[in-house]
């Protein structure tokens, strides 16, 4: 049989072609990518991290795909698309929905734990492997890892490379015990002050209840909140110097800190030195030349960048120059690692296409390459969470934040108690 | 109208079929910001009663179905109803204080609320209900938890929830308990005057409205798997519920729907294009200018304008 091509025979045949192969052509023409949905919290009241993790992914995305992709499928590159919170748990949803059905292939984020909450259902129902980079509550990782467990979901797409909320509390205890006898000394009192709000609240209660399960040689005599942001804490301040302590124990905000550091010094409180379970921000350069010498020897236990990695000080210079002069710290630190993380995933993942190849390598996950403090490789848990994902008890000497503790990470010596002035 | 209507509600129900899942997400929250616009409506539009602290009733909802699951395993689909009966009762509380003691206007919104932020304030600090943290659902995707693996049936929820406020509204509109409100809108002492018994017309809508809202609270829940105080209980929400009924127009039937169909839609394209550059915010400005623009031009709503040129086209006198 002889095949005639006729007017009708040839249109639809190039049709049907075009409409098979001619539409993915573009496509094909363009260099693939690996497309991560990357939503932070870039607006609203945690604009401000949120923005520092977007830029650290952003940062990450640069370097790797500079670096030439994702070596192992083909040099491939990574694309973010980008999702904006707004601090509103349900854009959480939205903007998951929205970067999966743009061709999101992994889920990256999401700073505050509400709105991580509903990108996990999606991760789920969708089947989108999730990295959270930032969030700490427990539970997050955990419901999901319960439900696999008892038969409800059949794979679990969502992991964590994050401190949770309860273990900042334990490593924070954990650190006191240890600098205490490290340094030699027992005190007894200690006077734990806090900002009443969701930050302030989550870190105090962490730690108490982390205290009351470790139960060490000093109590804690007091527990002073303050509204968040305070207008005057000289009261909040004569209250703690009443309960006579060893040591204060301050979880402030940078505005907070404002007021607090310099109020302890002028009401002249005779202790041991200021330990912290977790101020965020004191170590920002703006803050430390506002309250100069009265954060001099103040101790406080944050998610910190190892910079006994060479590459640390490449990326915070980097970071510190498009920010506009921001430390690199908690949230663009974790968001930058969790990019890195994704990366290594991929090269071992055996199909880029399939979910759950890569849910298979996240499981296998063994990176120690990463620029925060770890307490060795980053690997998931049967919860999905990071164990060796901790904090770093910092302080400031000579005016500059330098980590501490663990030993491991130091890189100086504390100097604690703190000289007689 | 009515044709346009009904043809409209079989369109929304048809369209799952060919939406993509954020086009349905979008939708969900139309429909559920519809929903808790007209449930408002009820007490803030058609009586009048400027209620600030409606986020409250969703806050009591969904904490009361997500503890009832939680800590007895009581389906939500039984708890959603406990949840609206509570939240019904913290309305007639509220209702009750500013009814009987004559608050009006501002001394009345000042007291929704304070109450509204005494529950978030309280909740923040009870640790049995999670504190400021919050509660945390296990997404299961089983349906007596009211959790779906397909997004779709969330679609039909929050539809069914919009409709189900919309009937209620419309069934009040058409019985001689809709014209009290109406008239206690207007001039409350002389529809007193007149004997209509004002307080116990305002403490019906109050209960119906905060009823209804509680419903709300349990789809929230069980859509976005989280509760935190801030979040339920807080101002930006009462806001979010009172913005869609005034921008369609407070009181009449629909406009808390058109309300919702303009405003979420807007919210999403003016941070679709504005966004994703470096100017971070941009897309907030562009729709609080829109939102002023509305405000100032169409100061009783889109919908009663709409209402009218329509009705001058079709040269009816109505």
């Amino acid at each position: 049989m002889t095949h005639r091509l006729t007017r009708r025979t040839f249109l639809e045949t190039t049709a049907g072609g075009a409409a098979v192969l001619g539409f993915p052509l573009p496509l094909r023409a363009q260099p693939k990518t690996f497309k991560i949905g990357a939503i932070h919290p870039v607006t609203g009241a945690l604009a401000e991290p949120g923005q520092a993790c977007r830029l650290g992914a952003k940062m990450a995305v640069d370097a790797i795909n500079a670096a030439g992709g994702v070596k192992g499928k083909g040099g491939i590159k990574l694309e973010l698309l980008l999702g904006d919170t707004q601090t509103k748990p349900e854009n959480g949803r939205v903007e998951a929905e929205r970067v999966v059905t743009r061709g999101a292939q992994m889920l990256l984020g999401s700073f505050d734990s509400g709105s991580t909450n509903a990108m996990v259902s999606v991760a789920q129902q969708r089947r989108v492997p999730f990295l959270i980079d930032i969030a700490a509550a427990d539970p997050i990782t955990a419901n999901v890892a319960q439900s696999v467990k008892a038969g409800q979901q059949k794979v679990q797409y969502v992991y964590r490379n994050f401190p949770t909320g309860s273990s900042f509390g334990r490593k924070a205890v954990q650190y006191f015990i240890e600098i205490f006898k490290e340094a030699n000394v027992s005190p007894k009192r200690v006077v734990l002050m806090y900002c009443n709000d969701l930050f302030g609240q989550n870190q105090a209660h962490g730690f108490q209840a982390a205290h009351k399960t470790a139960n060490p040689s000093w109590d804690i005599v007091e527990v002073i909140p303050w509204p968040e942001p305070p207008t005057d804490l000289s009261t909040e301040v004569s209250k703690a110097k009443a309960a006579k302590p060893d040591i204060i124990a301050p979880i402030t905000r940078p505005a907070s800190a404002l007021l607090l550091f310099p109020e302890i010094r002028k009401q002249r409180i005779e202790m041991m030195g200021i330990v912290g379970p977790g101020s965020p921000g004191i170590y920002e350069s703006g803050q430390i030349v506002q309250l100069k010498e009265d954060l001099e020897y103040v101790l406080t236990s944050v998610p910190w960048a190892n910079f006994k990695n060479p590459k640390t000080a490449t990326a915070a210079e980097e970071f510190r120059r498009r920010s506009g002069g921001k430390t690199f710290d908690t949230n663009s630190g974790y968001s930058y690692d969790a990019v890195f993380v994704i990366a290594d995933i991929l090269e071992r993942a055996t199909a880029l296409d399939d979910p759950d190849a890569i849910v298979d390598a996240m499981k296998k996950t063994n990176y120690s390459s990463g620029l925060m403090q770890y307490g060795g490789p980053v690997a998931f848990n049967e919860l999905g969470d990071n164990a060796n994902a901790i904090p770093t008890m910092i302080q400031i000497l000579s005016q500059k934040p330098v980590a501490v503790w663990p030993k491991e990470a130091a890189l100086q010596k504390f100097v604690f108690p703190r000289p007689r002035a | 109208m009515k044709w346009v209507l009904v043809a409209g509600v079989l369109a929304l129900l048809a369209l799952p079929a060919v939406l993509s899942s954020y086009a349905l997400t979008l939708f969900i929250l139309i429909f559920f910001y519809g929903f808790l616009g007209q449930a408002w409506n009820i007490v803030g539009g058609y009586a009048g009663q400027l209620s600030a602290g409606h986020a409250a009733f969703v806050g009591v909802g969904g904490y009361t179905a997500t503890m009832l699951s939680i800590e007895l395993g009581l389906t939500p689909w039984v708890g959603m109803l406990i949840g609206g009966v509570l939240a019904a009762l913290l309305g007639a509380i509220i209702g009750y204080l500013g009814f009987r003691f004559g608050l009006r206007g501002f001394y009345f919104v000042l007291l929704t609320v304070a109450f509204a932020e005494i529950c978030r304030v309280a909740v923040s600090n009870i640790d049995a209900l999670g504190g400021p943290l919050g509660l945390y659902i296990t997404f299961t995707g089983n349906p007596r938890q009211f959790q779906f693996q397909d997004g779709r049936v969330y679609y039909y929820i929050a539809l069914a929830l919009m409709l189900v406020a919309t009937l209620t509204a419309w069934a009040i509109e058409r019985r001689r308990f809709g014209i009290y409100l109406a008239a206690i809108r207007e001039d409350e002492a002389a529809a007193e005057a007149l004997g209509v018994n004002a307080f116990k017309y305002k403490m019906l809508a109050m209960v119906v409205s905060s009823f209804l809202t509680g419903l709300g609270g349990t789809f929230y829940a069980f859509y976005l798997f989280s509760l935190q105080p801030n979040t339920l209980f807080g101002i930006p929400l009462s806001v979010e519920i009172i913005i869609r009924p005034i921008v369609g127009g407070a009181g009449t039937l629909l406009g808390p729907i058109l309300g919702s169909f303009i405003l979420t839609p807007l919210a999403e394209i003016s941070r679709l294009y504005l966004g994703q550059g470096g100017l971070h915010g941009a897309h907030l400005i562009a729709y609080g200018v829109l939102l002023i623009g509305v405000v100032l031009f169409l100061p009783e709503g889109v919908y009663p304008r709409l209402r009218r040129a329509l009705a001058r086209r079709s040269g009816q006198t109505r």
